[in-house]
């Protein structure tokens, strides 16, 4: 989405300051937010959830000056709301019909190549290096057993650790994430290199 | 998050299988509960493996093709797990070979032919427990010059080398690399969470190395906002350092930080 408005400083600062008071706490939001934004358009299949996202903050910083001073409740619920209306307006355009042979070819183009997927591993091991060992064995221990078995192992080693099956989903969930995130970088930087 | 709301609701909510009174409540829980938020991205991850282990019904596939497998984004996102997946499972059927031949009785059959090959290696072993008494000792006193350092009576003298947000903030993981001629760097760890403690503790790591050093009773600034953390410099080498902060005495890290140190 091409976006035909850049935010004015005055009122970057409005929503900064609408999120809370505290500069830094509210540019932990700012980002968390557009972040979380980006997801909710990424589950209404929307095709281009970043672009959305500027779109919501231009829209909410045109009106900020108005909406801020009689909105009650978390501002975060406004943007929801702005977003909510964008996907409606866009709805013919992001509606995706996805056929069957269709999403078996796009299995197929999850292990696109073999240097792809050549690329990940080596950046994924360079990854597991970053981790500690107890949080390496965790994520080995997560995801040791597939389909059916997965589920009793799992309970066991929640058992193990003397917590809930979704305590250790979370746990494990955030350490996939850093390492999501470092190998997302690793290959970002691999591709600079070439 | 509601307790009404379980597991099976998320996955249908993920799938775009609920109307759109209930999706909303969901995003907006999503976007203003931390701990709802985890919860959907943990169930995502489920459905995500799911996926990729082939078990998903026809339609489902098809909903769940419509919104994770459409951008070059989110197909490397799949190849990721997919490659952790994989990894984990290469692992664990080679140490269950390995575990199966170190069970083995025939492995530890006691014949003479042995005498030699394990006396060696109970010479080893004495040697590699002096050393590991040693490192201990050195670990002891790093962590011990740690606390004192950290010591809430200990006044602060100099300024705030960097302030870090966790990781899993976007841009938490990038910092300029920190060089410093003072004999210690200070460190404000910013603190996200809702929830408020107390105290904390803080664990350092260098990033590839397995020690690690703790640090306990951190006091959070009068707001809550922030920790600080203070390091002797020459405990620190030219390479990127971990920093996992929780509530003192709780054994899973809540927030993870990295810095790194230049030259």
């Amino acid at each position: 989405m091409a976006r035909d408005f850049a935010i004015p400083p005055e009122s970057f600062d409005e929503i900064l300051a609408w999120f809370n008071p505290d500069r830094e706490m509210a540019a932990a939001m700012y980002v968390q937010l557009r972040h979380d934004l980006a997801k909710t358009f990424l589950w209404r299949q929307c095709s281009d959830p970043e672009g959305m996202t500027d779109e919501v903050f231009d829209r909410v910083a045109k009106k900020i000056r108005d909406v801020r001073p009689t909105y009650k409740g978390d501002p975060r619920l406004y943007f929801r709301a702005v977003a909510n209306n964008l996907v409606k307006e866009n709805f013919k355009k992001i509606k995706t019909q996805i056929a069957l042979e269709d999403a078996d070819l796009t299995k197929q183009q999850i292990s696109q190549t073999e240097a792809a997927d050549a690329e990940v591993e080596e950046c994924l091991h360079v990854c597991l290096q970053e981790l500690s060992f107890d949080k390496r064995e965790l994520i080995l221990a997560y995801y040791a057993k597939e389909k059916q078995a997965k589920i009793d192992h799992r309970r066991e080693l929640a058992q193990e650790f003397g917590i809930s099956v979704e305590t250790l989903r979370v746990r494990t969930h955030r350490i996939c994430l850093s390492l999501e995130q470092c190998i997302e970088r690793c290959l970002r930087s691999n591709g600079q290199r070439k | 998050m509601n307790n009404e709301i379980d597991d099976a609701f998320l996955r249908e909510f993920l799938l775009g299988k609920v109307n759109d009174e209930e999706r909303g409540r969901i995003e907006d829980l999503f976007l203003t509960d931390p701990q709802a938020k985890e919860r959907v991205l943990g169930v995502e991850q489920d459905l995500i493996e799911d996926y990729l282990e082939g078990t998903l019904t026809t339609a489902d596939k098809e909903r769940f093709v419509a919104r994770y497998a459409q951008t070059p984004e989110q197909r490397r996102r799949l190849r990721i797990t997919q490659s952790i997946k994989d990894w984990a499972l290469a692992e664990a059927a080679s140490s269950t070979k390995t575990s199966g031949w170190r069970g083995s009785p025939a492995w530890f059959g006691f014949r003479p032919a042995f005498f030699i090959p394990i006396a060696a290696t109970a010479m080893i072993l004495i040697v590699v427990g002096a050393l590991w008494l040693s490192r201990r000792a050195e670990h002891a006193a790093i962590e011990n010059e740690l606390a004192q350092l950290n010591s809430p009576s200990n006044p602060r003298t100099g300024p705030v080398a960097a302030e870090l947000s966790p990781v899993t903030v976007r841009g938490g993981e990038s910092q300029a690399p920190l060089n410093t001629r003072s004999s210690e760097i200070e460190l404000r760890l910013l603190w996200i969470q809702k929830e408020r403690h107390p105290g904390y503790q803080a664990t350092i790591r260098r990033v590839g190395e397995r020690e690690s050093h703790t640090v306990r009773n951190l006091q959070p600034e009068s707001d809550g906002k922030a920790i600080r953390l203070r390091i002797p410099v020459h405990f620190l080498t030219r390479g990127t350092y971990q920093i996992n902060l929780s509530a003192d005495g709780s054994a899973s890290p809540a927030e993870e930080y990295q810095f790194t140190m230049g030259g």
